[in-house]
């Protein structure tokens, strides 16, 4: 499969990182950056904000890679952990300190438009099926679109303890489903 | 596993909590190995999801940003071992866990081996000191000096060097002026040629090298006595 070969590259360019190898650090960003600002983007709604994510991200995948542990998960999830954690550090961040765009309403997020995108032999796409469609919302606009419950609940019409309910339950669902 | 665990390893990687919660998750990470390994499943479960993030080609300038801030932060040599001690532990984790895995845990020990090889490789690949060798007349450079972390030394041209009959080119290094300069390398025409420095101390920064025209056979007192063709010091390459 191809995502294994990919995923064999990536960990073969994190350990030359971890020796201070450069080259390596530019396969990853040739490799990942776009999608990993697509990813970015998704939860900041900001295109300057996902880039700085991104910078942020490969300073820390260069100076971390030698945490990096093959025997724990895959490159790939590594490098997206890493990533997700500055985009939600960063979007944190600017709920702090509000701007006026965007606050509330979320007009053109959908849920179905990421989950129409996986693939056809995704197990989270088969287990996301078998979800209601609400519960199935609200697990994809967190994850996907970094939606807080409180902006789950607005977006959902739902309390905030219903919209808390839905993210556990399909959440625990999906556990069950793939194991 | 607790119920309570698995729900706050699954709401941190879904983004759900707040910033205490996150805090307060992340150290729980690094110091509890039993929820790391909760956090780690979830990240494997939901990843595809960010496979359908659009792929946007991010601005030019941010590579040149990323590398700018990299700068020259060295990673040690050390920090390998601890990688590839788990590397190895990891395949031994592996071929415990059952049998079934044993096909696994051999890919993946190939895998894991090829990229270490690769990555040792690339380490003695890039120099520790490189001289540029110029000419003294026309300021061209003549010649590449690369010295390697595990002490090896090789010299590249970088141009044609007239040799007349009866002649060699003599290569030099000189660390120490009271020591003198001391021949680390002799060729009848300019070559891509491995330098024997072996008895001398290890090469250091602004450390001679210089190529001179001497009799075929080498210079017959030891010291350098035809003309310097081609002269530089080391430097650290960034």
């Amino acid at each position: 499969m191809d995502d294994q070969a990919d995923d064999a590259q990536l960990t073969a360019a994190l350990v030359r990182c971890a020796i201070g190898d450069r080259a390596a650090l530019r396969v990853i960003f040739d490799a990942e950056a776009a999608r990993m600002t697509g990813v970015a983007f998704r939860i900041l709604r900001r295109r300057d904000l996902a880039e700085e994510a991104v910078q942020d991200a490969f300073l820390r995948i260069w100076r971390l890679a030698r945490s990096f542990d093959p025997a724990r998960g895959s490159a790939r999830t590594w490098i997206y952990a890493v990533l997700r954690n500055r985009a939600l550090t960063l979007l944190q961040d600017e709920a702090r300190y509000p701007t006026s765009e965007g606050d509330g309403a979320w007009p053109e997020v959908s849920a179905e438009a990421a989950f129409a995108l996986l693939p056809e032999k995704s197990a989270l796409r088969r287990c996301l099926e078998q979800l209601d469609l609400k519960r199935r919302a609200a697990v994809i606009l967190a994850y996907a679109h970094g939606m807080s419950h409180g902006e789950l609940a607005g977006k959902l019409g739902v309390p905030l303890g219903t919209a808390k309910s839905w993210t556990r339950r399909g959440l625990l669902s999906l556990q069950e489903c793939m194991g | 596993m607790s119920e309570r665990d698995n729900i706050l390893a699954a709401e941190f990687v879904s983004g759900l909590l707040d910033a205490t919660q996150r805090s307060e998750a992340e150290r729980r990470i690094a110091q509890d190995q039993d929820f790391a390994r909760l956090v780690e499943q979830w990240r494997t479960r939901l990843s595809d999801l960010d496979q359908t993030a659009p792929a946007l080609p991010p601005d030019a300038a941010l590579w040149e940003r990323i590398e700018r801030q990299i700068g020259t932060q060295a990673q040690t040599a050390a920090a390998t071992h601890g990688l590839m001690s788990r590397l190895w532990n990891s395949i031994e984790g592996l071929r415990a866990a059952t049998a079934v895995s044993l096909a696994s845990a051999l890919v993946f020990a190939i895998i894991a081996g090829a990229a270490l090889t690769y990555a040792t490789r690339e380490a003695f690949r890039k120099p520790v000191y490189v001289a540029v060798l110029v000419s003294d007349d026309t300021r061209q450079p003549g010649a590449v000096v690369n010295a390697f972390a595990d002490g090896r030394v090789e010299m590249i041209p970088l141009a044609e060097i007239n040799v007349p009959p009866g002649r060699a080119l003599e290569i030099w290094t000189l660390w120490d002026r009271n020591v003198g300069p001391r021949s680390v390398g002799l060729i009848d025409r300019a070559q891509t040629v491995r330098l024997n420095l072996d008895k001398l101390p290890p090469t250091g920064p602004d450390q001679l090298f210089e190529i001179t025209l001497e009799p075929a056979g080498g210079s017959p007192t030891g010291r350098p006595t035809g003309p310097v063709l081609f002269k530089g010091t080391t430097s650290r390459p960034l």
